[in-house]
């Protein structure tokens, strides 16, 4: 029941199946699918930015679907549903349970997702991933941005359902025996952002409907000529995003507690500095949406408050980095894939944050604000922390799936060629910014340093592409071809294989 | 525990101060003037000397454990809970 892919099914009984492995295979299956086509929209952006002037994407409009489509196709359609694939398969397990408390409720938040893709690409919307008004609520072309806007609806609503699964699980479904102090940092890590998903979600449901209704002419909330706030959108929308970034992060970080301990063979340095920074970091969430509204003309007492809730996020995330490191300290660590993966995040990670202080110190957000600094600082949160925890994970759970070894070389030449890639990408984008160069433009003046710092860019992204390509193929390959895997210790780790090897076991125990 | 909060409250602070004193240092009197820009781009120097000083720091330590603790280093010797079966779990 375990090895899906090991015992031939009929496709239709898994995806008819409401068991949490086979949940959690469909949701890894179009995780990817979706990974792999907003990856090709963002080597085209970058091909196109390889040099002043239109390249071959047409015209501007164009452009704007392409970056609008691949960061919602990024955020709502691969990270978000990762994640809940890897609740899915672990979380049962961690808390010894014999599936999610409400497996029905779990497909239904699954099946939510395909036609809200759906929305969302063939929409191919064209105001950005957060569709800022008042050109949102007024001017955006339909059907694409209705299709946008009812489908994120739907993509909250799997959220919201997938969460309450994992909380109710987690605390009322876990063995009577297993105490939630002794509930893995994983299962905390899901616990946490789920907590967050729902108390956050519910804000940018309510905006959705505001613009929808703004954009039928029936209300003017965020419209000026009727008396609207646009920026209200922006504080509605940031008060559920921001706290969302650590909805995405707080799972990986949960991963790479998983992956860490394992393959350096010590038990993690202190599970509860781990808890005590989990909820801390949840809470913190709360108090910082309004530092990407420093330059809208905020009280100077409103921006001291929110840089200081934006800075307690430092301590709470430092305690991860130390723990890891700590962690790893006198271990015996071995470097297979998933544990590459996973220190590489950590490097990221690091990088990620000191970069977000300088955004938080206000003086300084004027000078990155809508630059190119803060989408290389965002980038190395969503792809050099959350999708470097997430395919570390990945190689990590592919026994566990397949009941095969995915090929540790190509393995390991997908990492070292998406960390150059990223780091060629995104630090650039950092010192792009420094040098004025603002986000989401179609074209750019003919400066020299603008002009290298794009094609580094592009260099990069090719890299990208090229080691996403080896994934893909690792992927197919290894499993329909690859080498059976030993499933009493498939890394040669000198132990078993822990939470998947005990899921063999049809009660999880 | 109760250490390592303490030492991580002194480290915000200690960013934190700086940064606020440069927001009054505009102040509100007429008369008054800084030169906005100069000011910013010297917090945004010393700030990124800061990040660059503790991401080097950080960033050296993460590289010297995966090269002293890595099991192919010859001075790698099983961890104490290798073998027990605590592992396992």
């Amino acid at each position: 029941m375990v090895l899906e892919l090991q015992k031939p099914r009929p496709i239709w009984q898994i995806m008819f199946s409401t068991h949490h492995t086979d949940i959690g295979l469909l949701y890894t299956i179009m995780s990817l699918a979706f990974l792999f086509m907003g990856g090709a929209l963002a080597l085209a952006i970058r091909v196109e930015m390889f040099s002043p002037g239109p390249q071959f994407i047409a015209d501007s409009m164009t452009f704007n679907r392409i970056f609008t489509v691949h960061g919602t196709n990024m955020i709502f359609l691969f990270l978000l549903p990762f994640a809940s694939a890897v609740g899915n398969y672990f979380i049962p397990i961690m808390v010894r349970y014999k599936d999610m408390a409400y497996p029905k409720l779990n497909a239904i938040a699954f099946w939510m997702l395909p036609p809200a893709a759906a929305l969302v690409w063939l929409g191919f919307a064209d105001f950005g991933w957060y569709a800022q008004p008042p050109y949102s609520a007024i001017s955006a072309p339909s059907p694409a941005a209705e299709m946008w806007i009812f489908g994120l609806k739907i993509i909250g609503v799997s959220s919201i359902l997938g969460a309450i699964n994992f909380i109710v699980t987690i605390l009322k479904c876990k063995h009577p025996d297993l105490p939630l102090s002794k509930v893995p940092l994983l299962g905390w890590s899901f616990l946490s952002s789920s907590l967050i998903v729902l108390v956050a979600i519910p804000t940018f449901a309510a905006a959705l409907l505001m613009l929808l209704t703004d954009r039928l002419g029936v209300t003017g909330f965020f419209n000026p000529a009727m008396g609207g706030d646009p920026i209200a959108y922006s504080h509605l929308f940031w008060f559920t995003f921001h706290p969302e970034v650590y909805v995405l992060v707080i799972p990986a970080i949960g991963m790479m507690y998983e992956i860490i301990p394992r393959f350096s063979r010590k038990p993690i340095f202190s599970h509860s500095s781990g808890v005590f920074a989990f909820v801390l970091l949840s809470i913190v969430s709360f108090a910082s949406w309004a530092h990407h509204m420093y330059a809208t003309g905020m009280s100077f007492t409103e921006k001291t408050v929110f840089m200081v809730g934006t800075l307690a996020a430092v301590p709470a995330s430092a305690m991860h980095v130390f723990n890891f490191l700590a962690t790893m300290w006198g271990g015996r660590a071995k470097y297979s894939t998933p544990m590459m993966w996973s220190v590489g995040g950590i490097a990221l990670f690091f990088s990620a944050g000191a970069g977000g202080v300088v955004n938080t110190a206000m003086p300084l957000d004027f000078i990155t604000h809508d630059s190119y600094w803060v989408v290389g600082h965002f980038h190395l949160f969503v792809f050099g922390t959350i999708a470097f925890g997430s395919f570390g994970f990945l190689y990590y759970m592919f026994p566990f799936i397949t009941g095969r070894m995915y090929n540790e070389l190509w393995g390991k030449v997908h990492f070292v060629l998406i960390f150059i890639g990223a780091v060629l990408v995104f630090f650039t984008q950092h010192i792009l910014g420094l040098y004025g160069m603002p986000r989401r433009v179609f074209d750019y003046p003919e400066i020299p340093e603008w002009i290298a710092m794009n094609q580094i860019q592009a260099v990069g992204a090719v890299l990208l592409g090229v080691g996403m390509t080896i994934f893909l193929v690792n992927l197919i390959y290894s499993s329909a071809k690859g080498k059976e895997a030993n499933m009493e210790d498939p890394f040669g780790l000198g132990g078993k294989y822990y939470y998947p090897y005990q899921a063999k076991n049809p009660h999880h125990d | 525990m109760k250490n390592i909060i303490g030492l991580f409250m002194v480290l915000s602070i200690l960013v934190i101060l700086p940064t606020v004193q440069i927001v009054f240092a505009a102040g509100d009197e007429a008369g008054e003037y800084i030169d906005r820009r100069v000011e910013i781009w010297n917090l945004f120097f010393r700030m990124m000397t800061v990040a660059f000083v503790v991401g080097a720091v950080v960033s050296g330590t993460l590289i010297w454990l995966i090269w002293r603790f890595r099991e192919s280093n010859p001075k790698a010797t099983p961890t104490k809970y290798e073998g027990t079966g605590e592992l396992d779990r």
